[in-house]
């Protein structure tokens, strides 16, 4: 039986939340299983999803119909390849838009396609309303509502604020020590390559704080899926 | 349900009369109403490239064609003629409809007569409507804003415009939405209905390989069309059973 592939679509409204990080550790999550993925950046200028992952991810500008072409017709595609969409909060707007025209939603569920928002949220009110208008405009859509804890901290009324969201599923980007994150800034910075084999040179306890890192956040991946694949069975959901 | 003529047309050429004739025998097929076609655009027709099966290019003008469109209305297995005006005719056809004495059956209701007048954006187009008022007393008149080929009506004020559309009694006004040029052009290429394209399938019916992205401009587009076509009641003007949404 084939299964369903998914085309996960990281978004969020706003600027400096935390997107390009959770479709990077999504990215990384797969090479790390050693399973291929085909990844989107829909930042045309500053590319920062594509940089990391040069082999695996094109860039398309979604304000030109190539750049949609290019990018909706290929997620359509039922290859059982996972697909990551970083969408730029530039674009956010015009990407609901298309997905909305051209039926996008629709099309892919018709083909076995399974999109799977990982919408990242931040204690704004306007971000907290277009997670509503999605939900409410695809009620069905699997909506993930991620807590990027170092991009965008909640404060003390996270729980408050998280509970507002429309969500089934959730998951947690703990944040890491400014040091940690300085280093995985750097460019060229795998953290696949890491897991597969981390630099000597670097301190051990820099090491064991990014190792436990990556390994909460894979962890929480690997949980997700595995729940995505019992609800596509049915004697086991 | 009486037999029906459809005149789709303008004066002015480029203004997307055919566009309009194409989407209007998509909407027709989609309710299950039989319709023909007649391309005026004598010898080579652009309607019948996108719909042969249903197509016969005729020259309006010409005697034995005119007869080939009115003598049968009520014999032919379709009931709906749509006939896609050549640019510059409209005024001649509907002439030579008044002179055969068509506009005199469909005043006595034997006939149902539905014009669509598409308006360019220049204001020309306005002056068209005055000239062709007095032939459409008695039809279902209908002025299409066309904006598939222009994006503004830039001469147009809307004072002028509603100057001119309350001259003529019944009038309805249908707005043609714009479609994304690419979709419009992959089309084009293909020679296939809209929604053939839609439907992801060559002009002999085989799967094609069509961009989604552009079918699903176009499925949208047809969507808002079919909601204006909706709108003005077109099927009950025609007598076919409007269907259920």
């Amino acid at each position: 039986m084939q299964r369903r592939t998914p085309a996960y679509i990281v978004c969020s409204p706003q600027a400096r939340a935390g997107v390009t990080t959770v479709a990077r550790l999504f990215g990384d999550y797969f090479q790390n299983q050693r399973r291929e993925f085909i990844g989107f950046d829909t930042d045309p200028h500053e590319t920062p999803f594509a940089s990391r992952f040069p082999r695996e991810a094109r860039v398309t500008n979604l304000s030109v119909i190539q750049g949609q072409i290019s990018l909706f017709d290929r997620l359509l595609v039922n290859d059982e390849t996972p697909k990551i969409v970083d969408v730029w909060n530039r674009s956010f707007k015009h990407f609901f838009a298309i997905v909305r025209e051209v039926g996008f939603i629709e099309e892919a569920r018709r083909l076995s396609v399974e999109p799977i928002i990982l919408y990242v949220a931040d204690e704004t009110t306007s971000s907290l309303e277009s997670a509503l208008q999605i939900n409410r405009q695809w009620p069905d859509l699997t909506l993930v509502i991620v807590n990027n804890e170092g991009a965008a901290p909640m404060g003390a009324e996270v729980h408050d604020i998280l509970a507002r969201y429309p969500s089934e599923h959730d998951l947690q980007i703990p944040p890491l020590d400014p040091i940690v994150q300085k280093i995985i800034e750097r460019p060229g910075f795998s953290l696949s390559r890491f897991m597969l084999a981390p630099p000597t040179d670097m301190s051990i306890v820099v090491r064991t704080a990014l190792r436990v890192w990556i390994n909460r956040n894979f962890a929480q991946f690997q949980s997700f899926e595995l729940r995505m694949t019992m609800s596509d069975t049915p004697f086991l959901s | 349900m009486k037999p029906a003529v459809i005149l789709v047309g303008a004066d002015k050429g480029g203004v997307g009369k055919t566009t309009v004739s194409r989407v209007l025998l998509d909407y027709l097929a989609a309710n299950n109403v039989v319709t023909r076609a007649f391309d005026t655009e004598s010898p080579r027709g652009t309607l019948k490239r996108f719909h042969p099966g249903i197509t016969e290019i005729v020259d309006i003008n010409h005697t034995p064609d005119q007869m080939k469109i009115i003598d049968t209305l009520n014999s032919a297995g379709a009931k709906i003629s749509v006939i896609d005006v050549r640019a510059g005719q409209m005024g001649a056809t509907l002439r030579a409809l008044r002179e055969i004495g068509f506009l005199d059956a469909a005043q006595a209701e034997q006939f149902t007569f539905v014009v669509f007048h598409i308006l360019g954006p220049s204001i020309s187009s306005l002056d068209e409507i005055a000239e062709i008022a007095p032939f459409v007393s008695d039809a279902n008149y209908f002025l299409v804003k066309n904006f598939i080929n222009e994006t503004t009506f830039f001469e147009w004020d809307p004072r002028t415009y509603a100057s001119y559309f309350r001259k003529i009694k019944h009038a309805g006004d249908v707005t043609i939405p714009k479609l994304n040029e690419m979709a419009f052009e992959q089309v084009e290429l293909s020679g296939v209905p809209f929604s053939a394209f839609v439907n992801n399938q060559t002009a002999e019916g085989d799967a094609a390989k069509y961009s989604f992205v552009l079918r699903g401009y176009v499925r949208t587009w047809m969507r808002n069309i079919s909601a204006e076509f909706d709108r003005v009641g077109l099927l009950a003007t025609l007598g076919a059973k409007a269907p259920k949404r």
